[in-house]
């Protein structure tokens, strides 16, 4: 009776997440015809930050450790679309492509020396890391225009409008978020999972760690690399700051805000935080007081995000250890 | 103190000195100049370092509250500005102030994140820096805040030919000072001992019947009346700016990691090697001195994460 009574609950909610996910998809799709460019400029933004944010929660949520310098990978995506574009005028879709091997490369090699260390020294290292990215971006004025940054990074004609570039955003982040939902859902991902809860078992189960750690690593990398590489055309200009510690922090925070526990929570987070961004600012300028009590608060009283507090509400229990929802 | 006299002989007469000796005296005021900028780590990081050591908790939002010690300072400053000792007078007081303000952080966020997972605990004093440097600018103001410095410590002076800022001379002493007092209370008081044995095992001085909750709270403040005296040094070294804090606490993290978790002595080692790696690479390759610092911290916790002289015990 119980178990029965559980599983309905289960299937209905599953379903209704599913709905839900068809829901926003076809709101996403119709957006740009109800809001004004202001706010297309937002859902564009929340979609480039959501997927530097799930991206981040490979590393954070399926492999169990806090990435402080993720920001490194999003910049070198950001910095290899805006030179190859600005000073060699290659093609934005394959400026896009090489973001991401960029970004990857540069996460095998970072990622070499930090899938070693766990915990707090594995912070610390991706964090010194990041630093050190972008410290050499910063000073190397001939290549990267230091802390002038690049400008002048145009999308191509036809993605000029505010309305073609969310349409072009909106597809290209959504084959991205399947494609790592895919991942995430794969004996890979499941790997991933183990290696989390329980490095040392895995490890005797005859599964080589340091390598499955390397290659999430270098997925999670990519994909920001990925979203830093829509930054540079949508923001028309990039700066060494995409690469600082502090940018770092907004993924986290993102994924603080809608929680680790779920593959979407890192997106949800980043429609909470971009929309409270744009609109706190649009009135007051202390948003990082308001945004800093917020991330205080949830970590206090619900440190499972929204998601956990949406899945608590509807499964009625806290056995939610799966970490399988989308 | 020789060099002092040197210091109101005729100009022809130091240029002689500068010439014969140019490298040594060059690179002596570097080392200098290096060695104060360590001292002022020494007197961040020391305290980062006491509180992660004891509590376990790797406060992000050290340096924020740094920044408020020296806008405390130069509040101090401003209203005492009649008095010619104001600077000497506004720095201990922003110390004690800082101390009161890290008291109530304590008992009202520190407190309720301790049994929480480290990631936790890092995003809630990220969190905080948020908020704190919000706090500053509301208080503050956008606009930099300036010390005009006592006579005393206003003018260069020449070691050995080379110029140095005689304020610097006032941030090492205050950075040896604290060493030494620091090395003596953990090590000769009672109060010491119990510190030091929170740091090996918070069970074992429990399970003694020593109520550790206090002990938290007192090594908090500890720590952070270190940062105010450290705000409180740093003050009049340039203007003080929002923002300072960013580049700072990340230089305080190196500190600690090259130094070894919780080790007082690995503070001190670390606080000058990072120190005078900046000063000698601004010699060799000016734009590369933040770069090396990296450099040296991603090698350190490639090959020895806990430092040179922290020991392994917890990851």
């Amino acid at each position: 009776m119980q178990w029965s009574h559980n599983m309905r609950f289960f299937q209905s909610y599953a379903m209704k997440k599913q709905l839900w996910i068809i829901v926003v998809i076809i709101i996403a799709a119709i957006l740009p015809t109800i809001i004004g460019a202001f706010w297309i400029n937002v859902a564009v933004e929340i979609l480039i930050m959501g997927l530097f944010a799930v991206s981040f929660n490979m590393i954070f949520g399926y492999m169990g450790q806090l990435s402080f310098g993720h920001a490194a990978f999003y910049g070198v995506g950001a910095y290899t679309v805006g030179l190859l574009m600005a000073k060699l005028s290659i093609p934005f879709s394959l400026s896009l492509i090489a973001a991401m091997l960029s970004a990857g490369a540069f996460a095998l090699i970072i990622g070499y020396f930090c899938i070693r260390l766990t915990g707090i020294y594995f912070a610390i290292l991706t964090l010194s890391f990041g630093q050190l990215i972008y410290y050499i971006v910063f000073e190397w004025y001939s290549f990267t225009g230091g802390d002038n940054g690049l400008q002048g990074i145009a999308a191509p004609h036809l993605l000029s409008s505010v309305t073609a570039y969310y349409y072009f955003t909106l597809v290209i982040v959504i084959a991205a978020l399947i494609v790592m939902w895919y991942i995430s859902r794969s004996p890979f991902g499941y790997t991933m999972r183990a290696i989390r809860d329980n490095a040392n078992r895995t490890r005797f189960l005859g599964i080589n760690v340091k390598r499955y750690m390397l290659i999430n690593f270098v997925i999670a990398g990519a994909f920001a690399g990925l979203a830093g590489g829509l930054w540079g055309p949508f923001n028309q200009s990039i700066s060494p700051d995409l690469l600082n510690w502090t940018e770092s922090g907004i993924p986290v925070f993102m994924t603080v805000i809608g929680g680790s526990a779920s593959f979407l929570g890192p997106m949800v987070g980043s429609i909470i935080y971009t929309f409270l961004n744009a609109f706190v600012t649009g009135f007051t300028q202390y948003w990082p007081l308001i945004i800093g009590i917020v991330i205080m608060l949830i970590i206090l009283f619900s440190p499972g995000g929204i998601q956990g507090l949406i899945d608590k509400w509807y499964k009625h229990s806290d056995s939610s250890d799966e970490n399988i929802e989308l | 103190m020789e060099t002092g006299g040197r210091n109101s002989g005729s100009k022809s007469e130091r240029e002689e000195i500068t010439g014969e000796s140019m490298d040594f005296s060059l690179i002596f005021s570097q080392f200098l100049s290096g060695l104060s900028r360590g001292a002022m780590l020494f007197l961040i990081a020391s305290g980062l370092s006491l509180i992660f050591g004891v509590m376990n908790i790797l406060n992000f939002a050290h340096a924020a509250l740094w920044l408020v010690g020296a806008y405390l300072a130069y509040t101090f400053w401003n209203l005492l500005q009649p008095y010619g000792f104001s600077l000497w007078v506004s720095i201990p007081l922003a110390a004690v102030a800082l101390s009161a303000i890290g008291w109530a952080i304590e008992r009202v966020l520190i407190r309720r994140i301790y049994n929480r997972t480290l990631s936790e605990q890092l995003v809630f004093t990220f969190a905080m820096i948020l908020v704190i440097d919000n706090l500053i600018k509301i208080i503050w103001g956008v606009q930099d805040k300036a010390i005009v410095r006592p006579s005393i410590v206003a003018s260069p002076v020449f070691i050995f030919g080379a110029p140095l800022d005689s304020y610097f001379i006032f941030v090492i002493f205050t950075g040896a000072v604290v060493a030494i007092g620091l090395w003596w209370f953990l090590s000769k008081t009672k109060y010491g001992h119990i510190i030091k044995a929170a740091v090996f095992s918070r069970e074992m001085v429990s399970a003694l019947g020593i109520p550790v909750p206090k002990i938290y709270t007192w090594v908090f403040v500890l720590g952070i009346f270190l940062a105010g005296l450290a705000g409180g040094v740093q003050a009049p070294i340039g203007s003080i700016t929002l923002g300072m804090d960013n580049a700072v606490i990340i230089q305080a993290f190196i500190v600690v990691v090259i130094g070894g978790f919780g080790s007082l002595l690995g503070t001190l080692v670390g606080s000058i090697i990072v120190g005078e790696i900046y000063a000698f690479s601004i010699l060799f390759w000016p734009d590369g001195a933040m770069i090396l610092i990296f450099v040296v911290a991603a090698i350190m916790l490639i090959i020895r994460p806990w430092g040179l002289f922290g020991t392994p015990m917890r990851t």
